[in-house]
């Protein structure tokens, strides 16, 4: 009887063991990364300056034979000339070009993407800008540019880039002469991205340039959340001049309605309650909002998808620049490193509640809420590296502007490359099993 | 007696030959003195006997001769002769030779007269030889030799004399024993040889009778009883040139010299090599006998022979001058080459028909019969269906019946579970486990396990068909689980209707479905052969009464279990502690017997590790191959199904569908009989089980963890509750009926009810959803066939694997075709670095994943369909991999750079790929540089140029590099010597055992002589 009872005991013991004890089965592992971000390459005459969160944020330059990372060693690094590669690692960094004297503009590095639609530019005979076209990846890759302009569709143009190279394809060529344009790149094999400077000048005089940043994907609803103001100061016998560029490629044309919302107040302008554009056309509003604000929104919603920016001109130093203003996807927890250019970071929704987190160049940490309704405007700290997002209400968007010496600039408040979470891949010999 | 000899025209001169024969002299002399046909003269001739055999003739008042001890027996003759009268004209003169071990019938010699009487050509006759002891056993009938020296009767072994083999034969020769010669012929060709001092001298004699134009028959009706005293080992040899007084060499060194010095001379090379080649295979067989001393006794017979052919060319030229036919003539009376074998193989397969058919009526006597019953009942055959009403029949024919339906989906070439794809040949499997590099994933050097190698055997008697053998083993295996545990269960009761639906339940049991449904080819072989362990060693704990051949039995038993899996190592070594420990406390003052069991114990636990070696070494160094079972990583079942003795995982039981398995162990613990200790057995495997459920191991080329699966442990379990359940209801039938109702009629029928419920609900599951099982037939593959062609190309192969529910993705290197079955058990660890870049590709993020996969030789990257969409865009726009192909079946890419398996980097940095075959290769460098081979890296890879070893180096990535210092051919190998000797070691380890396993033969003198007649 005392061995049937240890016995039964011994198994009650081992079956509680094991129950407790029990080393599950490694569920499903999951893989977050951020793709590594391009940066534009500094292009000749230009001067360019990175800004990094980190002095430990690895890069590689592109051209370079090896595959080896090295990290930046400091906050805002100049670029000579190549395209680099940056493990940013969650936080986007921003590149901030200018042509002394003349303009400036920032874009986001960002990660390839298969298609990105530059509105902005043009290829009459005052554009000096380009489309730049980065192949990042190690084998060649195949790329179709399709430009639109005022005269509708132009001929596709397909270009071939080697493995780790890049490509200018000068403005004037897209559509020679046509005064707006509307660039889709489509990467169609390869990791891919596209940076365009829209850069003009007549004669030896300069008129401005900008990046145009990309959008992603024609929407049927598209916020602009940051178009700088400058309304007329004493003296002065003009404000800002305003205009929207806008595409449908879709078959058909469309009718959309502009909003404007900014501090004085949101509406619709006159003119812009159902307008009709035609499909495959690039069009051309003016806007001149009576507003005092130095800074508003525009929401652009149409019952077909459109593609559209706001092109605005400024006046710098007593120069003039201009500046593309372009729609942004709504606003997610993300990070952004600003070193060196404490932009103004405008906000549109409803109701805006966003919480940010601002690490200062010596380190430390300060977060902010910024608040309101419509249109919120907060101006980031001179010593502030980088700033997260860390918490957003829903539909709110955002955009950056900069002002420096050399011009005015936007940057589109959006990760330039989004965190990918995949399942991770195991290694098991059962594949090969039918 | 003399008057009837004058009478007589032959006069008979009997001359026997005495040699320490007190034993059967004295029968002897009474056969002779008591002969119908007296006998004219009688001499005896006494080689210095050392018993009272002289002193027995001088008592008979024989004359007798002395001679030397060693004095051949044709010496001795030789000497009688010589001590006789002159030889009359008026008469034939004969002499009759006689043994001390033989007695002839009173009636011999007259009948060996009578033969000869109208037959002047005879110049030898011989009587019919009978057993001493069994005078019904046939010994001889005439004599030959055949072609490889052996003794040729014609008759079979222990023949019955019923006078199948009566009349007069013409045959080549007759034993000495009681053979009447011519006394004229007799000196005329010179004797007996002097050579042959004893064994063949007969043949020897008739032969060259035969060649001299005489005859020689043999008469039946004359009988002489021989005890064979010299052949049989009864007595010393002690005959000159008895090398070793061994008989057996004498023996075959005087057949060999018989052969030799008769026959034609273009003949004799053919001979040399049969006389060889027959003494090699006589040796071995020897030795399986565990007769070493017999073995070396035919191979020093021959050398002897060989090393002195000057002998031979003597005896030739001796023969040559009374030769006056053809040596041919005797053809007619040597036996064809192969009618050796054919008796050989009749008698073998006779015994192995009365083992399985033994004819039971001739174990009845005619005593037994009751010849008053049922006269006036008329004769009737068996009734009808007689068959069908035998439980085990019945058994058997529902088994049957329902695992052809269970089984309707698996009618062909099996895959799925843990069970890979079968290769198409025995041949496959024969080279996958000798070759000393296998080309799966990196490559692997590791030992195949023994289990490919017995497969490969068994595929080999179906023509090599090893898809076929696999089908046959899971469409059988269900009743060859019954039919073993039938085996033991009938040792536990003799009622048949409890040992039957016992052993069908013990084929049904939890883990006998999952086994079979998961395609656990080492769960099913333990299912099989579990229950003859314990048949085969009965006494465990008092193992030290087991003979070392029954533990030698056993130990190749556990070895066939260790060829498939390790864990039944585990399962061995606690047996063996536990048995260990109660020997240490039992035995503790007899120090003798606890060793005997310590020496059996540790033999039955160790030598099975030995003889799987160097697979079972190999997991010292991989642990995890001791839970592990062949073929894929397949995750078992937790712990709340385990307890009821389901393994769990694919293909096993629903978890509601519960065995009474836990109910009869823990009844079976309350038990007084013998159910108790067994069940004590079961529920320490279940134990086991239970604790073993909880880990979880990464093994067989699943860089994940899988579960354990306890299907080996929940055999014993099983095992040990079915045992038990048997016990307890053969004894609980005959309570129950004899006692008033009780609860004990409750809990038997609950367990019945329980029992029963679950053989239905089973058996329903099995043949309905059990049928769709993962184990089907089916020739789908992986691999599209395009990537199989380039046979050297490794290609990075991923795809959604797992159950319907939880599918992941996974890859792994292809080597351009899918997997076989025993590639899974050598399967190596993924490099980190491959795992890396795979991870990136997936994710997105691995720019220089093709760079990765290019620096290991892997050339194209194949996505299975259906796959994640967005996962293949993110590897079309990752960056190195160059879409080549888009199929319904899937997305192959090709990863940028010169990438294969051998590489040759000249020094100027420039990739060139090489010619390269499977494993070894010969091509040519261009110049002085590196060649990167993309295998894993192994001290047996070695390339040579001009006869010259090139340095070897280890790569950055871990691949074996070597440096070309010129230009040429080079030679690249994987150099097996190592794999080699572990195949030799395994050879002779195996053959080891198997001799000691073998019943070991009985010398001759260790014969009763009432068994050797």
């Amino acid at each position: 009887m005392k061995r049937a009872l240890t016995a039964i005991i011994a198994l009650g013991l081992c079956f509680f063991l094991a129950t407790l004890l029990t080393v599950t089965t490694k569920g499903l592992g999951y893989s977050e990364s951020y793709p590594a971000v391009v940066c534009p390459p500094t292009l000749s005459g230009l001067s360019s300056q990175i800004s990094l969160s980190s002095r430990k944020t690895q890069y590689q330059r592109l051209q370079a034979a090896s595959t080896k990372t090295l990290p930046f060693k400091a906050l805002r690094f100049p670029i000579a000339k190549d395209v680099v590669v940056v493990s940013a690692t969650g936080v986007t960094p921003v590149a901030w070009q200018s042509r002394a004297g003349s303009w400036a503009g920032g874009t986001l590095c960002s990660g390839p993407a298969s298609s990105q639609w530059f509105v902005g530019a043009s290829s009459d005979v005052t554009t000096r800008g380009g489309l730049i076209v980065i192949n990042s990846g190690l084998s060649e890759a195949t790329v179709d540019v399709q430009t639109y302009s005022e005269n509708g569709k132009q001929p596709q143009i397909s270009i071939n880039l080697k493995a780790k190279s890049y490509s200018l394809l000068k403005l004037d060529t897209l559509a020679t002469g046509d005064k707006s344009l509307t660039v889709q790149v489509l990467a169609r094999s390869g990791r891919v991205n596209a940076f365009m400077i829209d850069e003009r000048g007549a004669g030896l005089r300069s008129l401005g340039g900008d990046f145009v940043n990309p959008i992603t994907t024609a929407s049927t609803t598209l916020v602009i959340p940051a178009i700088p103001n400058q309304p007329a100061q004493k003296g002065q016998k003009t404000q800002s001049s305003h205009t929207l560029r806008i595409l449908t490629p879709s078959e058909a044309g469309s009718n959309f309605t502009l909003e404007i919302i900014s501090s004085d107040g949101s509406f619709v302008p006159l003119g812009f309650g159902s307008r009709n554009i035609s499909a495959g056309i690039v069009s051309e509003f003016s806007i001149s909002p009576k507003i005092s604000s130095k800074s508003f929104a525009v929401r652009i919603q149409s019952d077909e998808p459109i593609v559209a920016a706001v092109t605005s001109t400024v006046s710098v130093n007593k120069r003039k620049d201009f500046v593309w203003s372009t729609p942004t996807p709504p606003l997610v927890p993300m990070a952004m490193a600003i070193t060196g250019l404490a932009p103004v970071i405008v906000f549109t929704s409803d109701s805006i509640a966003v919480k940010v987190e601002m690490t200062f160049l010596n380190g430390k940490r300060v977060t902010t809420t910024i608040k309101g309704s419509d249109i919120a405007t907060w101006r980031v700290p001179d010593a502030v590296r980088s700033f997260e997002i860390l918490k957003t209400s829903a539909n709110t968007f955002a955009g950056a502007l900069v002002a420096s010496e050399n011009g005015y600039g936007y940057l589109p408040i959006t990760p330039g490359s989004l965190l990918t979470r995949v399942e991770v891949p195991r290694a098991n010999i059962r594949v090969l099993n039918p | 007696m003399a008057a009837q000899a004058g009478l007589d025209r032959h006069r008979v001169s009997a001359i026997i030959v005495t040699h320490d024969g007190q034993v059967w002299l004295p029968k002897t002399v009474a056969a002779l003195t008591s002969q119908t046909r007296a006998i004219d003269h009688l001499v005896a001739v006494d080689t210095d006997s050392h018993d009272t055999s002289r002193q027995l003739l001088k008592s008979a008042r024989i004359p007798t001769i002395s001679a030397a001890r060693d004095c051949g027996f044709g010496q001795a003759i030789s000497i009688g002769v010589a001590s006789l009268s002159k030889p009359r004209t008026e008469v034939i003169e004969w002499i009759w030779l006689i043994h001390d071990d033989c007695a002839p019938a009173p009636t011999a010699l007259e009948f060996l007269l009578q033969a000869i009487d109208d037959r002047p050509q005879v110049a030898m006759v011989g009587p019919k030889l009978l057993g001493w002891h069994d005078q019904t056993h046939l010994l001889e009938v005439g004599i030959s030799i055949a072609g490889n020296g052996a003794r040729w009767t014609g008759l079979e072994t222990l023949e019955y004399d019923q006078g199948q083999r009566d009349g007069v034969h013409d045959v080549l020769s007759v034993s000495t024993a009681g053979a009447l010669i011519r006394r004229d012929i007799f000196e005329e060709i010179g004797g007996f040889d002097k050579n042959l001092s004893l064994f063949r001298d007969d043949v020897d004699f008739g032969w060259r009778a035969r060649v001299a134009g005489h005859t020689v028959i043999a008469a039946t009706s004359a009988v002489v009883y021989h005890a064979q005293a010299a052949a049989t080992e009864r007595r010393s040899i002690d005959v000159d040139g008895a090398f070793l007084h061994r008989p057996l060499l004498l023996d075959r060194r005087n057949a060999a010299y018989v052969l030799l010095a008769n026959s034609s001379w273009w003949v004799i090379p053919w001979l040399c090599i049969q006389l060889l080649g027959s003494a090699m295979a006589r040796s071995i067989g020897y030795l399986l006998a565990k007769l070493p001393g017999y073995a070396g006794d035919e191979l020093l017979a021959v050398t002897t022979l060989f090393i002195k052919p000057g002998v031979i060319i003597k005896a030739r030229k001796d023969r040559k001058a009374n030769r006056y036919v053809s040596s041919r003539v005797v053809a007619a009376y040597i036996p064809p080459r192969w009618s050796q074998f054919r008796l050989f193989s009749a008698g073998f397969f006779e015994s192995i028909r009365l083992r399985l058919f033994s004819d039971s009526s001739s174990q009845s006597s005619v005593l037994e019969s009751v010849e008053d019953d049922d006269l006036l009942v008329p004769a009737t055959g068996p009734p009808r269906f007689f068959m069908l009403r035998k439980p085990e029949v019945i058994g058997f024919l529902l088994l049957a019946v329902l695992t052809l339906i269970a089984s309707r989906n698996r009618l062909g070439s099996l895959i799925g579970g843990a069970l890979p794809a079968s290769p198409s040949g025995a041949r496959d499997l024969w080279r996958s486990y000798f070759e000393s590099w296998h080309q799966v994933g990196m490559g692997s050097s590791s030992a195949s396990p023994l289990w490919i190698a017995l497969l490969a055997i068994l595929a080999s008697l179906l023509f090599g068909k090893v898809p076929l053998l696999l089908t046959l083993i899971f469409l059988t295996a269900p009743l060859a689980m019954m039919w073993s545990a039938l085996t033991l269960l009938r040792k536990l009761t003799r009622n048949a209707w409890i040992s039957v639906p016992a052993s069908f339940i013990y084929a049904i049991s939890p883990v006998a479905i999952a086994a079979v449904n998961s395609g656990r080819l080492a769960t099913v072989i333990t299912l099989i052969l579990a229950p003859l362990i314990p048949i085969l060693i009965n006494n465990w704990r008092r193992i030290h009464l087991h003979s070392w051949r029954q533990i030698f039995t056993g130990v190749l038993l556990v070895a066939l279990l260790y060829s498939f899996t390790l864990v039944a190592f585990l399962i061995c070594l606690g047996l063996v502690a536990f048995a260990l420990v109660g020997d240490y406390q039992e035995l503790s003052s007899d120090r003798p017997v606890f060793l005997d069991r310590l020496y059996k114990r540790l033999v039955l636990l160790v030598a099975p590790f030995i003889l799987t070696a160097p697979y079972s070494f190999e997991a010292l160094l991989i642990p995890s191959r001791f839970l592990s079972e062949p073929g894929l990583s397949i995750p078992g079942g937790v712990a709340h199904v385990v307890l009821f003795g389901n393994p769990g995982g694919e293909g096993s039981l629903p978890w509601w569908l519960i065995s009474p398995l836990l109910i009869i162990l823990v009844l079976a613990l309350f038990s007084t009989s013998k159910a108790k200790e067994i069940a004590l057995y079961g529920t320490g495997f279940l134990s086991v089980a239970l604790l073993l459920s909880a880990l979880s191991i990464a093994t067989h080329g699943d860089a994940g963890r899988a579960r354990v699966w306890t299907g080996t442990f929940l055999v014993g379990a099983t095992l040990a509750a079915i045992s038990a359940g048997v016990v307890i209801l053969d004894r609980l039938r005959a309570v129950l009926v004899s006692s008033n109702f009780h609860y004990r009629h409750i809990l038997a029928a609950l367990l019945l009810f329980i029992t029963a419920l679950y053989s239905i609900l089973c058996l329903g599951w099995s043949v309905t959803a059990g049928a769709t099982s993962p184990v089907q037939s089916s020739r789908s593959t992986v691999m599209p066939a395009f990537l199989s062609i380039e046979r050297d190309t490794k290609t990075l192969v991923l795809r959604n694997v797992g159950s319907r529910s939880a599918k992941s993705i996974q890859y792994y290197i292809s080597r351009g075709q899918d997997i076989s079955l025993g590639e899974p058990d050598v399967a190596p660890r993924q490099t980190k670095e491959i795992v890396l870049a795979a991870q990136a590709l997936i994710d997105g993020s691995g720019i220089s994943s093709s760079k990765t996969f290019a620096d290991y030789g892997i050339k194209y990257v194949f996505v299975k369909l259906p796959f994640d969409r967005n996962i293949i865009r993110t590897i079309d726009g990752l960056g190195g991999f160059t879409r080549v192909s888009a199929t319904s079946t899937g997305v192959v890419w090709r990863v940028a750079g010169v990438t294969g398996r051998l590489i040759f980097v000249s020094n100027d940095g420039v990739r060139e790929l090489l010619d390269s075959g499977e494993v070894g290769a010969r091509t040519t460098v261009t110049g002085p540089g590196k060649v990167l081979l993309t295998e894993s890296f192994d001290r047996s890879w070695q390339i040579f140029a001009d006869g010259y070893r090139l340095d070897r180096e280890k790569s950055e990535q871990g691949l074996p590099l070597f440096i070309a210092t010129q230009s040429g051919e080079i030679s690249l190998i994987h150099d097996g010597t190592i794999r080699r000797a572990w195949l030799s070691f395994e050879i002779i380890t195996w053959t080891l055992v198997l001799v000691l396993t073998a019943p070991a033969g009985r010398r001759k003198r260790e014969i009763s002589e009432k068994e050797l007649a």
